[in-house]
């Protein structure tokens, strides 16, 4: 009789701790799920810069690198104080490019490529302008993005 | 009054086609006894017949008369001019700018000019040289066109071929003692990889090198000016490198020292350092009274380390990626490390350790955090693998004791 109550028991108790645990791997993916990812998604409508104008202001080269997704991006001061941002990436071979202010263009250090200000081919071989990016300031923040979105 | 305006218009119409017809004897003519490679046949594809030019325009004379000697008796007939007569007659138009204006004003004027300082237009008008190329060696005789057009002899893609029918052939060259091998030597070099295997019209060929018009080799030290016309960074760097003074205190050759001049090979690691195969130990040695072995020795190590350090980063960010992961972060910082390798290996051009190794060592930070960010996510696929194997135990413990309960009740 005692033998069967300590079976019953134990058979309870681990039902109750499996019931338990299930809940577990039932709840845990859920928290994971609403919690935000260490990763940031490749996809982006918007994406807020963690720096500012005066940020890139003080640069020697006006200019700034942020990273969109999986893509860099440039962001710059133009001569009128305007701020521009480009594709970083080379329509050529892939290499970084970078702002020039002494010579009024965007610069691939790689094969002497040249790109207006816009982003348009100037000369050398790249084959395409770079994409532009969208800039907004809302007071101090900066926000980019692709398109109208 | 409209049938009579018809009938006006319809005179007007036929007496234009007529004349035209009258203008075309040319073709009429030389269509008939001529190849199907004959000027006749072969001139629709030509621009200056697309530009509304007609063989008068260059050969003189009247296209209105049906003989063709009279053709050749007539007023301003030039015919065919001598292989030593081309370039003269090519820009009695080429050169008028007045004229060329008219048909294409963004053409330059000056070909005839940079052709008298080329070694052909030396050879062919001083020494009446007729081996040498003019201009209807390389645009052909008519089917001249713009170099953008894919069956022009001009087009980027056809060039080697162009230059190649005079400096591929061994005999004409050996006349000059020059080698028939640039053309065979360029389609293996990475600027004729990049051409005609990836398609990069970009890529430098012939005449980007050595002038078209002008054509002439670059001299020794006009070679840097040449090469960094695209590789800017390598030439400043070299510019203000100590081996600047050194190479033309010894009339090196620039960069074509290390890098040839048709056959440049895509540039690899080794040849930096102080053994076989490495470029610097060509000239550098132990007790050369510089610091060139030490310099190539250090830039040796810190390139060799990038780059294996860059190869490990690879195979644990592909990991990831075949994982299923999100990469993002690691992927972006890949690009980031990507860069400094290309940055290091730019820079060496400066032949300065100092300025070499702050780019390696920024990449090696790099790799070591695209290591770093692949493998905890490598890290928490497992961890979710392994969770997904407790989960099914649970699960499996479950049901069994669910079963031995719903069992007992079933007994009472």
């Amino acid at each position: 009789m005692s033998g069967e109550k300590s079976r019953r028991g134990f058979l309870e108790a681990a039902l109750s701790g499996s019931a338990l645990l299930a809940m577990v791997a039932v709840f845990y993916p859920i928290y994971k799920y609403i919690t935000p990812p260490k990763l940031a998604e490749a996809k982006l409508s918007q994406l807020k810069l963690s720096f500012s104008r005066a940020d890139i202001e003080s640069e020697p080269k006006k200019a700034k690198y942020f990273k969109y997704g999986r893509s860099m991006g440039i962001i710059f001061l133009t001569e009128t104080n305007e701020l521009m941002a480009l594709s970083a990436t080379c329509t050529h071979l892939d290499c970084t490019v970078q702002h020039r202010p002494d010579l009024g263009i965007i610069w691939c250090s790689c094969h002497n490529g040249r790109y207006g200000m816009d982003g348009s081919n100037i000369s050398g071989p790249p084959p395409r302008p770079l994409e532009p990016y969208q800039v907004k300031e809302v007071g101090e923040t900066i926000f980019v993005s692709k398109g109208d979105s | 009054m409209y049938k009579k305006s018809f009938i006006y218009l319809m005179i007007c119409m036929f007496s234009a086609v007529l004349v035209t017809a009258a203008e075309d004897n040319c073709m009429t003519c030389h269509a008939d006894f001529e190849d199907d490679d004959g000027p006749s046949h072969m001139i629709s594809k030509d621009v200056h017949i697309q530009k509304g030019l007609g063989c008068v325009d260059c050969h003189g004379g009247d296209a209105s008369l049906d003989d063709m000697d009279d053709v050749r008796n007539s007023k301003g007939y030039k015919g065919v001019p001598s292989y030593r007569e081309v370039p003269k007659f090519c820009a009695s138009c080429h050169s008028d700018a007045a004229y060329m204006h008219e048909h294409n004003p963004a053409m330059p004027t000056d070909q005839f000019e940079k052709y008298k300082t080329s070694f052909h237009g030396k050879q062919l008008l001083k020494k009446g040289d007729t081996n040498v190329a003019n201009c209807i060696s390389c645009h052909s005789v008519h089917q001249i066109n713009t170099a953008k057009l894919p069956h022009s002899s001009t087009h980027p893609l056809n060039i080697t071929k162009t230059c190649g029918k005079c400096h591929s052939d061994s005999n004409l060259m050996g006349k000059y003692g020059l080698e028939a091998t640039p053309v065979a030597d360029y389609k293996e070099s990475v600027h004729g990889q990049a051409l005609f295997e990836r398609g990069d019209l970009s890529a430098p060929t012939c005449n980007d090198c050595h002038g078209n018009h002008g054509a002439a080799p670059p001299g020794v030290t006009s070679l840097i000016a040449v090469c960094g016309t695209c590789h800017a960074v390598e030439s400043e760097l070299f510019n203000s490198s100590p081996h600047k003074e050194a190479y033309e205190e010894n009339d090196f050759p620039m960069c074509m020292t290390c890098h040839s001049n048709h056959k440049i090979l895509k540039p690899e690691d080794k040849w930096v350092g102080t053994e076989e195969p490495a470029l610097c130990i060509e000239c550098h040695s132990v007790d050369d009274g510089t610091k060139g072995i030490e310099t190539a020795a250090g830039i040796s190590v810190a390139l060799k380390s990038l780059v294996k350090a860059h190869a490990e980063a690879q195979v644990v960010l592909d990991e990831a990626i075949e994982k299923g992961m999100a990469t993002t972060d690691a992927e972006f910082s890949m690009k980031e490390l990507q860069q400094s390798l290309i940055q290091t290996r730019t820079k060496l051009h400066s032949f300065n350790l100092d300025s070499v190794l702050p780019l390696a060592e920024q990449g090696m930070k790099q790799a070591a955090k695209v290591k770093e960010t692949s493998a905890g996510l490598i890290e928490e696929f497992y961890f979710r693998r392994k969770g997904l194997g407790v989960t099914s135990l649970i699960f499996t413990i479950l049901v069994i004791g669910l079963y031995l309960v719903i069992r007992k009740v079933e007994k009472k």
